[in-house]
């Protein structure tokens, strides 16, 4: 979901500049880290950034590669996650030519803002909401919270490409089916690999998800309650 | 709350498994045809390349050796790690001030 350069028009990389500045500047301000949090935050950075060399097979002869950015949002934070996945996109920009260095707004948008905040937003609505208590239906809303966030990030990278008319002759109506249909078997793909993370450290290292901003709002922590099956 | 041994336990272990990643990307998953690169080509977009990455496609000067493919994930990824946690360490001791 990389976008190199001469994919978008200016128009449409400077716009999407703006929105992550503002984000950036957000998550900087807001950013809160438990002690734990901090090699946390690099484990995670550098997980998922190598986790993006093994590439699936998915439609049509394509392939695909993990996003992890629901899963960093989720155990570190929506504004820390920002920023985590904006160090793996701007090192894979500069030094790997992974995605473009004047597309680099659309692409942190997308992957750092989008397929972070998105995520995040949703477990702590579908948290507020449901106050669930079994290990199933809090990885039930790992997943959907993660499958949800990789598809937006999918439909904002089809917005930007309709949006850019000198580049491309084509509208949202062409874009968007094109993204939605592959990204929908990638976004399973990044639910499972989120369910799985987040199991294994609910069972393994609870304390690490108890100090996250978004997880640690779950009834099992907040209440000391025993997480059931 | 879990000491330090457990912290860095945990650590270890999620460096070995991005690097195992790395080595079954490097060798077993390496072909890559990114649906969005498909999509967009097919609907007319070109790249028009503006800056020349030192390590273009993980590798050095366009070499196809899955060595030194290897050697630039392996290091990238422990940069990746340093970068991450530095980061981190610096955003921690600026909030406690």
């Amino acid at each position: 979901m990389h976008i190199p350069d001469g994919y978008l028009t200016t128009t449409v990389s400077v716009a999407a500049f703006a929105i992550v500045i503002v984000f950036w500047i957000i998550s900087f301000r807001k950013i809160k880290l438990a002690e734990q949090q901090v090699p946390m935050m690099g484990l995670l950075t550098a997980l998922f950034f190598a986790a993006m060399f093994a590439n699936y097979p998915v439609l049509f002869g394509t392939t695909a590669h993990l996003l992890g950015a629901a899963v960093i949002g989720l155990i570190i934070g929506p504004f820390a996650g920002c920023i985590s996945m904006t160090i793996i996109l701007v090192l894979q920009s500069l030094l790997f030519g992974d995605g473009g260095i004047t597309t680099l707004g659309a692409n942190v948008l997308n992957m750092a803002v989008i397929g972070v905040f998105i995520p995040c937003a949703l477990f702590y609505i579908f948290n507020k909401a449901a106050k669930p208590k079994s290990r199933g239906s809090i990885l039930g809303m790992v997943f959907v919270s993660a499958f949800v966030g990789d598809l937006l990030a999918a439909v904002a990278a089809a917005v930007e490409l309709s949006l850019s008319q000198g580049v491309f002759q084509y509208g949202l109506s062409v874009t968007l089916p094109a993204m939605i249909i592959n990204h929908s078997i990638i976004g399973v793909a990044e639910g499972v690999v989120a369910v799985i993370m987040i199991g294994t450290l609910l069972k393994l290292r609870p304390d690490v998800l108890q100090s996250s901003p978004i997880l640690g709002k779950l009834a099992i922590f907040e209440n000391k309650t025993e997480v059931e099956p | 709350m879990a000491n330090k041994k457990t912290n860095q336990k945990t650590i270890i272990v999620g460096l070995i498994a991005a690097l195992i990643f790395v080595v079954l990307g490097v060798t077993v998953f390496s072909y890559a045809l990114e649906t969005f690169d498909v999509k967009a080509e097919e609907l007319g977009a070109q790249e028009h390349q503006i800056w020349t990455a030192p390590f273009a496609d993980y590798t050095v000067g366009g070499s196809d050796s899955q060595w030194i493919a290897l050697a630039v994930g392996v290091t990238a990824t422990l940069l990746l790690f340093g970068v991450g946690f530095g980061v981190a360490k610096v955003l921690k001791k600026r909030g406690k001030q």
